[in-house]
């Protein structure tokens, strides 16, 4: 198996474990966490696709909330400080980014004709 | 706001919101496939598949450059906030057409080999150690992933079930996204760009969005909310004259919380400057009839109780005050969310 093979597998074990949490999180989990989710079924399949992409973080938060973990003061901690941080990195990212794209141009003779060099292909 | 669930909860505001940015995108395709062809350098024969594989990448880093830049654009100036109430549909259309550009891509450049053409984008090309040559693609990937993340999670059930803190630290996955986009073009079809028009829009909006959200960040730190000064168990937010009827003064309190004090038929009540929903700083909303309304989403929550109007059921935290020789002092340790607290009046009365 190749490297491309395995990150596809991965890809693929992923989101079938993905897909065993969200069927058992979406019709019995979320009844039990959430009381506006009760009674509330048409808007479960819109919860599917994110359940299958972060289900180890659905695990955890099921967890908490199963287990009365108290972070209800957290709740009203925004990261804003973060902000700064995040604009600082962001800005360094795009400009290295666009510098090394801009450097490594290849530079075409401006009178560079291309050629066949074989016949096309059946 | 809450009550049962919905798939989607529509108003007139967002009829209009998604009518545009519907009309929006169609015209931005319309035009790049039927209009700008010399313009952007298409005049060299390329077939419709890969024609409209750069139309809808092209329109999908327009969008996403759009989306970064309204959050810092608000905060800069208030007009834009109508940008950011509904930004979230924004972001789910742009994901389905970033998915339709990975689609014309993989379809077209991959699907014509015995192998699985997933896996044939991850070995097409493998030079991981050169900047020249570099498998751009792979930065399409990220962003793409991120995207999708960012998409399937948008539902308000996930900001309640993750926390907001939880689900906006998450949700800085578009920052990663976006340079992720910046690099999967400047290293792809950039390096292949013979019209200089197409560099110059793609490097102004890149720009654009960098220098706007430094620009937010560094307002932010130079007009920090103040600090509110410990006065033993207590602390002093400001003195009772500095908050305007209807209006808030918001004080740190030290971890990142926040008080926002308002004054109300001239009582002054605190309450928890984050909303429940987004954490939207609610001091900078106006109170009418006892309920301030948050400027991001319009939740609304009674400033006395902490709660949500009915049949809605969120709740923030209260806060404590008192008032002495004319300065505000909260205390610091928060009631729990949607704890009464009686009104008081700054004049002792």
């Amino acid at each position: 198996m190749n490297t491309a093979e395995l990150l596809f597998a991965a890809v693929r074990w992923w989101l079938t474990i993905g897909a065993v949490v969200a069927a058992a999180f979406l019709t019995i989990g979320i009844d039990r966490i959430d009381e506006d989710a009760r009674g509330a079924y048409v808007f479960r399949p819109l919860l599917l696709p994110g359940v299958m992409l972060i289900w180890p973080l659905v695990l955890w938060r099921w967890l908490r909330i199963e287990t009365g973990a108290g972070d209800e003061q957290a709740r009203y901690v925004p990261p804003r400080a973060t902000h700064k941080t995040v604009a600082v990195l962001m800005a360094v990212g795009i400009l290295a980014a666009v510098v090394l794209g801009l450097i490594n141009r290849p530079q075409w003779p401006a009178d560079f004709v291309p050629q066949q060099i074989s016949a096309p292909g059946e | 706001m809450s009550v049962k669930y919905i798939p989607v909860q529509w108003n007139r505001f967002k009829w209009y919101y998604d009518a545009a940015m519907l009309a929006g995108v169609a015209g931005f395709l319309w035009l790049f496939i039927h209009i700008a062809p010399g313009l952007l350098s298409h005049e060299r024969p390329i077939n419709p598949q890969v024609h409209n594989a750069r139309a809808f990448g092209a329109c999908a880093f327009v969008m996403l450059s759009i989306i970064l830049a309204s959050g810092p654009l608000a905060r800069l100036d208030p007009r834009f906030l109508p940008l950011v109430y509904n930004r979230r549909h924004f972001g789910v259309l742009t994901a389905f057409v970033a998915v339709t550009h990975a689609g014309y891509i993989i379809d077209w450049y991959f699907a014509f080999s015995k192998s699985n053409k997933y896996e044939a984008l991850l070995f097409a090309n493998t030079s991981y150690g050169q900047i020249a040559g570099f498998p751009f693609e792979i930065f399409g990937v990220f962003a793409l992933i991120c995207l999708l993340i960012l998409a399937t999670t948008s539902h308000d059930f996930w900001l309640k079930f993750l926390t907001a803190p939880v689900w906006k630290r998450l949700h800085y996955l578009i920052y990663a996204a976006y340079v992720s986009v910046v690099a999967h073009v400047a290293w792809g079809i950039l390096q292949d760009q013979r019209n200089h028009t197409f560099t110059a829009i793609f490097l102004g909006a890149a720009g654009v969005v960098a220098g706007l959200h430094l620009l937010a960040a560094f307002k932010e730190t130079r007009d920090a909310d103040p600090a509110a000064d410990a006065q033993g168990a207590w602390v002093a937010v400001c003195r009772a004259d500095e908050i305007e009827e209807g209006f808030a003064k918001i004080a740190q309190l030290g971890e990142g919380e926040r008080v926002a004090v308002f004054r109300q038929d001239g009582l002054l009540s605190a309450i928890s400057n984050a909303c429940a929903h987004q954490n939207g700083p609610l001091g900078e909303g106006r109170v009418a009839a006892c309920f301030v309304t948050c400027p991001w989403h319009g939740f609304q929550y009674d400033v006395r109780t902490g709660c949500s109007p009915a049949p809605f059921t969120e709740k923030i935290p209260t806060y404590n005050l008192a008032v002495k020789d004319g300065v505000v002092l909260v205390d610091p340790k928060a009631n729990p969310p949607g704890t009464p607290v009686d009104p008081v009046n700054p004049e002792g009365v």
